[in-house]
């Protein structure tokens, strides 16, 4: 029965982590588990917790409450330097005073291993980041990305089960990030260590992961695969954080057999319940991404509206419309002439598939604003 | 146009020079006369002589101040740099408000003027028996040079990333392994700069010692104390240079090291 238990333990968990500062929380009940090789991220924008939990897994934030296993055992009071893990900070924290292999070496001359397997194991892992001529020289004589790529060798070299990575690329240009993201997913999938990887940028987060943790105000929001939480965001706050997204204000009539019946400005729609993330009634959310969206000419689509903005991006255009209701949306079609493509000041109708939408809960100033527009009231005006 | 010199950044600097030679032109003079061919304090008559600094190796009382300087000095730098630095690290790791009171209490020497803590020094020491005795001197010399480490220790903690520390801890490094291998040598010009204003305060502290010694410890500020007040021998200009080349020497080597740092 134990051994039953071990097996299905996942390698890390975190349970109900609470965080306060005062009276406000950093961090209220954050739940999750890291598998064995899983490259998981946490996404968010700052403040949001997930700083705060990858300290306390690291072991330098001790959570109020809650607690954090690995292979089933607590490890929310051990010592940071106790718990086994590898780390890589912002900023890359490379020991100024030492040189590139003193670095890599110094965590192995930490457990005491004989000087020759040190010097074996330190030059394998700067060969693995490419970084074996610069063994004598100082960090400060590197550029960022070859500071980074120490940093990781030297987080990797005492082969940790759990590497723990704290915006590792925010201070790299864009070209650069790019090439470590991929030197990044390889390092993953050939070693044994799991990632956990901590980021704002949500195509850093969406290119790399296994899994996406995304984080607001404490919470994680929603957990999943990339493509799973592009295409089915839960609430209105992933799917505007993880891409782009059209809102459209709707309202729900009703259930009919398998589908759900739902009046927004273009009228009413019949849209299957699996693409409705919401238990509300009433007011809620329509949201199509934009390439979901298509511009025909007016009349021939389900929703009138008119260019006001067109924005040339190389590879795809993006028009800025608005509806006539006032709504905004962004359509992005590839950059091709056989298309259709209204000048700005067009009147255009945009048409979209239904299995394109997905229907959440309408955020609170979107309730207020269809309170607002279908009861006018003066209460509800003083409200917004 | 803007890149000149205006005629009042001239003018100031014209006149910081002149303050400067005003200010340092009494103490060189030591220098000429020290090599004096008299047995008096006086420029040189015939020509130059080396006779007093002779006299400083030969003379048993130049001699023995000269060394229990030294060694009150060096014991005074040792604990002064522990202390200064431990409490800086303290100060550094602790909490904002803890800080402010470390700090306050590392600084107080600063604050108390020198005549004062001399007296309570000498009201003190009556009843521990510490009067004319090397502990008590250089438990003086510790309290003032305290402060100049502390000061210099923090200004380089505040160059120093935190983050550097967490890294060795998480990599499996114990605290104190941490400090040895990794904050103490990233602070090390700041250490090394409060040693040498350390030494240099304990070097030519003077009122404090006239309150708390007597003929047992004879340091080098009191035997040329005595020396100007007691005979005229030119042998005193001979240790006044030495003192002035022993801090310039420290000086220096403590800017230069700060430069090496900076770049």
């Amino acid at each position: 029965m134990p051994n039953e238990h071990a097996r299905a333990e996942p390698l890390l968990r975190v349970s109900a982590l609470t965080k306060k500062y005062g009276d406000s929380k950093a961090l209220d009940g954050v739940d999750f588990s890291l598998e064995a090789g899983e490259f998981l991220t946490l996404l968010g924008p700052s403040g949001s917790g997930k700083t705060t939990t990858l300290m306390s897994i690291a072991g330098f934030v001790q959570p109020t409450s809650g607690d954090i296993t690995h292979r089933g055992k607590s490890i929310t009071r051990t010592l940071p330097e106790d718990r086994g893990f590898g780390m890589v900070f912002q900023g890359y924290a490379l020991f100024p005073h030492m040189t590139v292999e003193q670095n890599v070496k110094f965590p192995l001359s930490i457990r005491g291993l004989p000087a020759g397997e040190i010097s074996r194991r330190a030059e394998s892992a700067l060969e693995r980041v490419q970084l074996k001529a610069y063994a004598r020289r100082h960090p400060r004589q590197l550029s960022g990305g070859q500071q980074q790529r120490v940093a990781l060798a030297r987080a990797l070299v005492y082969e940790p089960e759990i590497l723990l990575l704290d915006e590792p690329l925010s201070a790299l240009d864009r070209k650069l990030r790019g090439d470590l993201q991929w030197e990044l997913r390889n390092l993953n999938k050939e070693s044994a260590t799991s990632f956990l990887y901590v980021t704002h940028d949500q195509e850093e987060a969406l290119s790399m992961s296994d899994r996406i943790a995304i984080f607001n105000q404490g919470k994680i929001v929603q957990i999943g695969t990339p493509s799973f939480l592009y295409e089915h965001p839960a609430n209105l706050f992933v799917a505007e954080f993880l891409g782009k997204s059209n809102v459209l204000d709707a309202r729900i009539l009703g259930p009919d057999e398998e589908n759900i019946a739902i009046d927004y400005e273009g009228g009413v729609i019949s849209i299957p319940r699996s693409q409705v993330a919401t238990s509300a009634t009433g007011a809620v959310s329509l949201i199509v991404r934009p390439h979901k969206l298509r511009m025909r000419p007016p009349g021939h689509g389900k929703l009138a509206a008119k260019v006001q903005a067109i924005s040339y991006v190389g590879n795809a255009v993006h028009h800025l419309v608005r509806t006539a209701a006032g709504a905004p949306a962004i359509i992005e079609q590839v950059a091709d002439s056989a298309l259709y493509n209204p000048v700005q000041g067009s009147d255009v109708s945009l048409h979209f598939d239904v299995d394109a939408i997905t229907v959440l809960e309408a955020r609170g100033d979107c309730r207020k604003r269809l309170a607002a527009t279908t009861d006018p009231s003066p209460t509800a005006k003083d409200g917004k | 146009m803007i890149i000149t010199p205006s005629f009042w950044f001239r003018a100031v600097v014209v006149i910081a020079i002149m303050v400067m030679v005003y200010l340092f032109l009494p103490a060189l003079i030591v220098i000429p006369i020290s090599f004096t061919d008299r047995y008096y304090l006086s420029l040189p008559a015939k020509t130059l002589s080396f006779a007093h600094y002779a006299a400083l190796v030969t003379n048993p009382m130049w001699r023995d101040s000269f060394l229990q300087s030294a060694m009150v000095s060096s014991v005074s730098t040792l604990l002064a740099l522990t202390l200064g630095s431990a409490a800086a690290i303290g100060a550094w790791k602790m909490g904002t408000r803890l800080k402010s009171v470390v700090r306050m209490m590392a600084l107080m020497p600063l604050i108390v003027p020198t005549i004062v803590g001399a007296l309570a020094y000498y009201r003190l020491y009556i009843h521990l028996g510490l009067l004319d005795t090397f502990t008590g001197v250089i438990i003086t010399h510790v309290v003032a040079a305290t402060p100049f480490v502390f000061i210099s220790v923090s200004a380089a903690l505040g160059n120093f990333d935190e983050r550097l520390e967490h890294a060795a801890r998480s990599m499996g490094a114990r605290p104190l392994h941490v400090l040895a291998r990794i904050t103490l040598p990233c602070i090390r010009p700041g250490l090394i700069s409060g040693a040498i204003f350390a030494f240099i305060v304990s070097w030519d502290e003077l009122v404090v010692l006239l309150f708390v010694t007597t003929r047992n410890v004879y340091l080098l500020p009191r035997a040329m104390w005595d020396g100007i007040n007691d005979n005229v021998d030119p042998t005193i200009a001979c240790v006044a240079t030495l003192m002035i080349l022993i801090t310039l020497v420290c000086l220096c080597t403590e800017r230069w090291l700060a430069h090496r740092n900076g770049n």
